[in-house]
């Protein structure tokens, strides 16, 4: 038991920073925390956690793309969300329902494949997604 | 532009979900979703969930989170660190401070990338973390 208090970031691995900055801050409408440390430092805010959209190669590491869905990021309507981002240019993944969320996958322009997501059914508990 | 709301989880891919289990469960002490079922488990980091997801059972390759994918805060990451070694885990690389936060970075069981950090300086704007 270490005492983890929360998670500071989910560190989100690029290749080009402009184009990333495209991505999450243009596309996907995410705020750009003005504490971002530098040009190839750059947070985003999701809501409830950061992202950290950094260069590998900046940083004495090669680029390794998140594994696809790691991030689930929260929408109101998965199909609505899909079908703005296909305006937009992007390629989004055919939208699925497991029967208690639906889900699209698309990727931003360095490979990372981020899960457009949204849960309608109610926890077994009861409770309803936060 | 979409408008995200939040992170619903961040999945962190394993081999063998009991192993993990153990691991953000006792060794990380991190609270187990009660909503969590057979086939998807939840751990809750304070502001974010992580789900352990198994890609094999879904028919997709494993590859796990790459360095520091996730960055955990703990009030005192030397603390930490000698805790975890001792429940065996193994670092890569010394604890750095970068000037504005110290920092550890290591690997579950599964390989995925994970960082102990505690930033103690204040943000360019002067507020703290």
């Amino acid at each position: 038991m270490i005492g983890v208090e929360r998670v500071d970031y989910v560190r989100v691995p690029v290749t080009d920073i402009e184009e990333a900055k495209h991505f999450y801050g243009e596309l996907l409408g995410l705020r750009l925390d003005p504490n971002s440390p530098h040009d190839d430092w750059v947070e985003y805010e999701a809501g409830n956690v950061t992202l950290a959209v950094m260069t590998p190669h900046t940083h004495d590491y090669e680029f390794e793309a998140l594994p696809p869905a790691t991030i689930a990021l929260r929408v109101a309507d998965v199909a609505a969300a899909k079908a703005k981002l296909e305006e937009a240019g992007l390629d989004v993944g055919e939208l699925w329902d497991s029967g208690k969320c639906r889900g699209a996958g698309v990727s931003d322009p360095a490979g990372n494949r981020i899960l457009l997501h949204h849960r309608y059914a109610p926890y077994p508990d009861g409770s309803s997604p936060r | 532009m979409i408008q995200a709301r939040r992170v619903d989880f961040i999945a962190v891919p394993t081999k063998d979900r009991d192993r993990a289990e153990r691991f953000y469960g006792e060794t990380l002490g991190l609270e187990r979703n009660p909503n969590s079922t057979d086939t998807w488990v939840e751990y809750e980091a304070g502001n974010v969930t992580l789900a352990l997801v198994d890609p094999e059972q879904a028919g997709q390759p494993f590859a796990p989170l790459p360095f520091a994918a996730i960055v955990l805060r703990v009030d005192d990451v030397h603390e930490a660190r000698a805790k975890l070694e001792e429940a065996g885990v193994e670092f890569l690389g010394n604890t750095f401070d970068s000037g504005v936060c110290n920092g550890a970075s290591f690997t579950d069981p599964d390989g995925n990338g994970l960082m102990l950090h505690h930033r103690y300086a204040p943000y360019p704007d002067g507020s703290l973390p």
